[in-house]
């Protein structure tokens, strides 16, 4: 280049502007034959790069952004999963309640446990979504397909308080289902439940189950209240001291069956 | 070679921002005029030569995807190159802020241009809602470039003020 300006060193200058100037001229009235791949050279050569890396980050975006959405339907879906999962458990509840038959003399007015109180490990209190309104009164007693659960103490228009069975408060008057000797079950904080006031010389075996007697005038007779644990029988007392199973389970109480009495 | 190699980066820097960052540089449509700011930095640095071949090609780069004013604005770009050049050879340009003027002015030069080529009948609205406000924005982008080339403002400098 530097051989080239020294031939020409007066007119160097003007001659690159005489060469800038024609190359204007050029692209200006040269029409489409020159602009266009003068265009194409510069974006191919120029451009090129910077689009792919356009590209590259938009297409970056358009991810990121289907991964948020499909995030939240996966979120959707896990939650919509989880419902049904939880409907058929109670599906399936519901299915082995559907075969429960009532004692003789009452039908059952189908209920679920919108709430409880706890004493302790295990509640003593719940409140079902049946009140007045579906005929439900106090002292009636309440079931679940595994056996008792407790009796009406409180009724609402639509609500209604359980005394269950593990309240210290509440009695059963009970017997035993095969040598039908009877006793009154009742829960005791630190033992559990008991059936109190057995005789020690009566016969009573570990296993065996334990039925309401219907005698104390609240619960129907024949209610599944527990089997026998453990029998303790001190010499010089008169009762022994009877550990029970309860049938049902206190700790995860939902559908339960009011018993009303049928209107004779 | 080597030393042709600047100017392409600058070059490569003018299409990247036409394509990328103008987007993002943008201030409620104001845009950094990046190819009439670098003619100018180049106009002041370099050459009277190598002012106006470099507007020249940065009026080519920026005006690729819109052939049909390639050689306006490869010819406007050429001659503000020239034009700047001449001018700081007469104007004492030790001082940032005449240098600052200068870019406003250039700028403002190019953005009013390309509106007398491009679109004559909006020339008075797109003066005041456009050319004006993009040539302070490019004249404080330069400042701060300015700053920082004449180490005014150094990261040390930053750091104090924390």
């Amino acid at each position: 280049m530097n051989q080239i300006s020294n031939l020409f060193p007066k007119n160097w200058r003007n001659l690159h502007f005489i060469v800038l100037v024609f190359f204007s001229i050029l692209l200006l009235f040269g029409g489409k034959n020159i602009t266009e791949p003068a265009s194409r050279f510069v974006i191919s050569s120029f451009y090129y790069p910077f689009f792919k890396i356009k590209n590259f980050m938009m297409e970056m975006t358009a991810v990121a952004a289907e991964n948020d959405l499909l995030r939240e339907q996966l979120v959707s879906a896990s939650s919509r999963i989880a419902g049904l999962e939880e409907e058929a458990r109670e599906n399936e509840r519901l299915r082995n309640l559907l075969g429960f038959e009532p004692p003789l003399g009452y039908s059952l007015v189908p209920a679920k446990v919108i709430s409880v109180t706890f004493d302790g490990a295990l509640p003593v209190s719940a409140v079902i979504n049946r009140g007045s309104r579906d005929t439900v009164a106090v002292d009636q007693p309440v079931v679940n397909q595994s056996g008792l659960i407790g009796r009406i103490t409180e009724v609402l228009g639509n609500f209604s308080v359980v005394q269950l069975l593990t309240d210290p408060a509440n009695r059963v008057a009970a017997r035993i289902a095969e040598t039908r000797e009877m006793g009154i079950v009742k829960y005791k904080t630190n033992e559990g439940l008991v059936l109190d006031n057995f005789p020690v010389q009566g016969t009573i075996h570990e296993g065996d189950l334990i039925v309401s007697s219907g005698l104390g005038g609240v619960y129907a007779a024949g209610l599944t209240v527990g089997t026998v644990r453990e029998i303790f029988r001190p010499d010089d007392a008169q009762f022994c001291k009877v550990m029970l199973d309860p049938a049902a389970k206190f700790g995860s109480l939902e559908e339960l069956f009011v018993l009303r009495p049928d209107i004779k | 070679m080597i030393r042709y190699i600047p100017f392409v980066l600058y070059l490569l820097l003018i299409a990247m921002n036409e394509v990328i960052w103008r987007d993002f540089t943008a201030l409620y449509m104001i845009a950094i005029n990046v190819p009439a700011m670098l003619v100018v930095l180049v106009s002041i640095f370099k050459s009277e030569l190598t002012a106006a071949w470099f507007g020249f090609l940065a009026g080519m780069v920026m005006s690729a995807g819109n052939p049909d004013g390639m050689g306006w604005q490869a010819l406007l770009l050429a001659t503000i190159g020239i034009a700047v050049f001449h001018v700081r050879e007469k104007l004492n340009l030790e001082s940032i802020y005449s240098k600052v003027l200068l870019m406003a002015g250039a700028v403002l030069l190019h953005n009013l241009l390309s509106i007398l080529i491009n679109d004559l009948n909006r020339i008075l609205f797109l003066t005041w809602s456009y050319c004006l406000p993009s040539a302070i924005y490019t004249s404080l982008v330069a400042w701060l470039f300015f700053l920082f080339k004449e180490k005014r403002f150094t990261l040390e400098n930053i750091k104090s003020v924390f």
